[in-house]
């Protein structure tokens, strides 16, 4: 799985230097272009009106929209400093029109699609350049009636087969929103089984697999979607996931675990969790949080990003969980309480504990779980290869411990807030 | 020929409840939705605080509702439909209460319902997939409690409705139980077919899909002749506001921001020739009580329009 950070918010296509040096420092190894830096969805949504009318690009050296060939030039001096500081690209999004739009009338339609391909071209030719394998495009969604939806994209998309062919791009489509008076609804690629079959029948067309998925949480969450369901009927087609976060009512591309209510997260992160490992998903792991970023001082952002990639981290290590445990050929548990119950639940039948440890002394001796409680100290006795897992909250206090009592053994960190299935009740006490 | 209804809640009272019929009646509705729920709330379900409601013999209940029966019947409105109480489990209850919930309450509910000769009972689907792990396993818990009414809704020839509801995270309102109408109509069928009788059917909640932002008219074109009734109320597309329709804007162009074009072409689209029922009893504690008979006529007139366009 690739941990990949998204530009937006944090990179400038005009002054790179030193967002990248950021990324770099924070530890990233790749990053994710939005190719609409050169092209913001208002400059399509104005495209052939006349200029006076335009949101004006505050520079005014590009404007992609009557040159689409400068694309590749206007992300050079990117290019250049990602290659410098050996950041990889794999994964880059299309430019794409405003969900909002209303160019919907059949003239301007017929334009900006015209235009949108020939931009989407010239992307995935940049793509090349930049030795990216994946390019999200958008479904083509304006003024089109649910009935059409299928067959406007399918022309849409295999109208980019042979490009994308020529420079061995795969092509992904993303689940969307519809704008409907301003509430965002469930839109195109919606349906995680209809998203499937739009694949599946591409690739079919295309002699060859040329197209896949990309997954917005963030789309999703706005729709109060069942990102379980969904992720489970992409399965092997979904190559990237955009992880963000908002309050599931108006956009955002937060933080994950930023964006809370009394406590609790407003997306539901466990699903995500869930559906993901049960497609043993091994794509592109996008974090995209231009709002926290834009929202936190630039004096700020290498803290922020520091912990944007370790955000990342908790996410390929929650959803490889069961990779972890199955990587020593022995281990114990240390706690004797919910969490160790949690665990034996979930996993005690694939990766049976030798025994577990409590630091309550009354415990000792005794079974939990089907397990016998020991004390710490026998841990000494291990195995070398023998992997201690710390089913308890207090997991730095207690590696401590055990390593100032001397344990050599591999110590790992259980976590039970994102299991497959939980109990409905707790233990107390 | 499609009627117009509302539930009781706020309208029909135990103490006068010919008065409130005649209320509903004079309003412009020929049908009612009985709102049993009211007589075992949820808020209590949670709290595992249960009245002793349901502990009435089937004669004690009869003769409670006694006067709602001959209320309705003298406005001459009909109970098209009824909810039974919710939830039907309690995930973190006793034993004790989910077991009087479904052995007691459930069947009691049919009872009350087949009373009052109303032919659709709606029940919440369990709210179970955080601990299961998914719908699929929700789902199941959910068929084995109707496995043990459906037989006696056959015989009563009631048809029980599933509805599509929603869960919470965190305040935000998310997809729930029932909101796969692909799911769900594969549901229906086969349990249908296993009785030889159409003993399920679903009851689709304008308010709860455009919180989870589902397509109406996609929804219910693909539901069909599975549509038995409905709940049909407005929100903002955050909070369960139960509010009348085209209550709720979102932009400058002050258009509104649930997609009620789409409900009626939903509804047309697969020839929907039962009851418009409004489940908007919230409205009625919002306004002043004196102007509940000019609410409630509000309301049956959007169902006059909804007539109106679903005839075009």
């Amino acid at each position: 799985m690739n941990l990949v950070c998204s530009l937006s918010g944090i990179v400038s296509p005009y002054y790179p230097k030193q967002g990248i040096m950021d990324i770099t420092n924070a530890g990233f190894e790749n990053i994710f272009l939005e190719a609409g830096m050169s092209c913001s969805e208002y400059e399509l949504e104005n495209y052939g009106k006349p200029k006076q009318s335009r949101k004006e690009n505050r520079n005014k050296t590009y404007c992609i929209t009557e040159k689409p060939w400068e694309l590749e030039e206007f992300f050079e001096k990117t290019l250049n400093q990602s290659s410098k500081n050996n950041l990889n690209i794999p994964i880059v999004r299309a430019p794409y029109l405003p969900r909002d739009t209303k160019r919907t009338d059949a003239t301007s339609q017929s334009n900006i699609k015209s235009l949108l391909i020939r931009l989407n071209q010239e992307t995935i030719k940049f793509c090349k350049k930049a030795g990216c394998s994946y390019l999200i495009i958008r479904p083509w969604f304006a003024g089109i009636e649910i009935e059409r939806e299928w067959e406007e994209n399918r022309a849409y998309y295999l109208s980019l087969a042979d490009t994308a062919k020529e420079c061995q791009v795969t092509i992904l489509l993303e689940n969307q929103c519809r704008n409907f008076n301003g509430h965002l609804i469930r839109g195109i690629c919606s349906d995680g089984q209809k998203a499937a079959q739009w694949v599946d029948r591409l690739n079919e067309e295309a002699g060859e697999e040329l197209f896949g998925f990309s997954m917005d949480v963030g789309t999703l969450n706005l729709c109060g979607q069942n990102i379980y369901d969904f992720t489970k009927a992409l399965g092997h087609r979904l190559k990237a996931v955009l992880l963000r976060d908002c309050n599931g009512n108006r956009e955002a591309s937060l933080l994950p675990f930023t964006c809370v209510a009394g406590g609790q997260p407003q997306t539901d992160w466990l699903n995500v969790f869930r559906g993901l490992r049960t497609i043993d998903f091994d794509g592109q792991l996008i974090l995209s949080f231009s709002d926290t970023a834009a929202a936190f001082s630039p004096i700020l952002r290498p803290r922020l990003l520091e912990l944007a990639k370790e955000t990342g981290e908790y996410f390929r290590w929650q959803i490889e969980i069961e990779g972890l445990l199955k990587k020593y050929p022995s281990r114990v548990l240390f706690g004797a309480g919910n969490m160790c119950r949690n665990y034996m639940k979930c996993y005690g039948k694939l990766y049976e504990p030798l025994y577990t440890c409590d630091n309550n002394s009354a415990l000792w001796g005794t079974e939990f779980c089907g397990l016998e409680v020991k004390r710490p100290e026998s841990l000494k006795e291990l195995p070398d290869d023998c992997a201690i897992f710390i089913c308890n909250i207090y997991y730095r206090e207690i590696e401590k411990q055990l390593r100032d009592l001397g344990v050599k053994n591999p110590i790992e960190f259980f976590n039970d807030e994102y299991m497959p299935t939980f109990y409905f009740d707790r233990l107390e006490g | 020929m499609v009627q117009i209804g509302v539930q009781t809640k706020n309208v029909v009272m135990d103490e006068r409840p010919k008065e409130g019929f005649a209320m509903l009646s004079a309003a412009g509705f020929s049908c009612a939705d009985f709102s049993l729920n009211g007589y075992l709330l949820n808020t209590d379900l949670y709290e595992e605080r249960v009245n002793g409601f349901f502990d009435k013999s089937r004669q004690e209940l009869e003769e409670f509702f006694l006067p709602h029966k001959q209320g309705a019947r003298s406005a001459n409105i009909t109970i098209n439909q009824m909810h039974m109480p919710y939830p039907i489990y309690v995930p973190k209850g006793k034993k004790e209460l989910n077991e009087y919930l479904q052995k007691e309450m459930a069947p009691k509910s049919l009872e009350i319902c087949a009373f009052f000769g109303c032919k659709h009972l709606v029940v919440h689907g369990f709210k179970l997939a955080h601990f299961l792990g998914s719908e699929e396993a929700e789902w199941m818990e959910t068929e084995r409690f109707l496995h043990s009414v459906l037989p006696l809704a056959k015989e009563m020839g009631i048809t029980i409705c599933i509805e599509n509801l929603y869960d919470g995270i965190g305040g935000h309102l998310i997809e729930g139980p029932c909101c796969n109408v692909k799911k769900a109509v594969e549901r229906i069928d086969r349990i249908n077919e296993a009785y030889h009788s159409e003993v399920l059917g679903f009851c689709f909640d304008t308010g709860h899909a455009n919180l989870t932002g589902l397509d109406f008219k996609e929804f219910l074109t693909t539901l069909g002749h599975r549509l038995k009734v409905l709940h049909i109320h407005d929100n903002d597309g955050i909070s369960d506001l139960h509010q009348i329709p085209f209550t709720f804007a979102k932009t400058r162009e002050n258009q509104s921001s649930t997609n009620w074009d789409g409900f009626l072409r939903g509804l047309k689209a697969i020839k929907f020739d039962k009851v418009l029922s409004f489940e908007t009893a919230p409205v009625l504690t919002a306004f002043p009580e004196k102007m509940k008979p000019q609410v409630l006529a509000f309301i049956a007139g959007i169902g006059r329009y909804f007539c109106s366009e679903m005839e075009k």
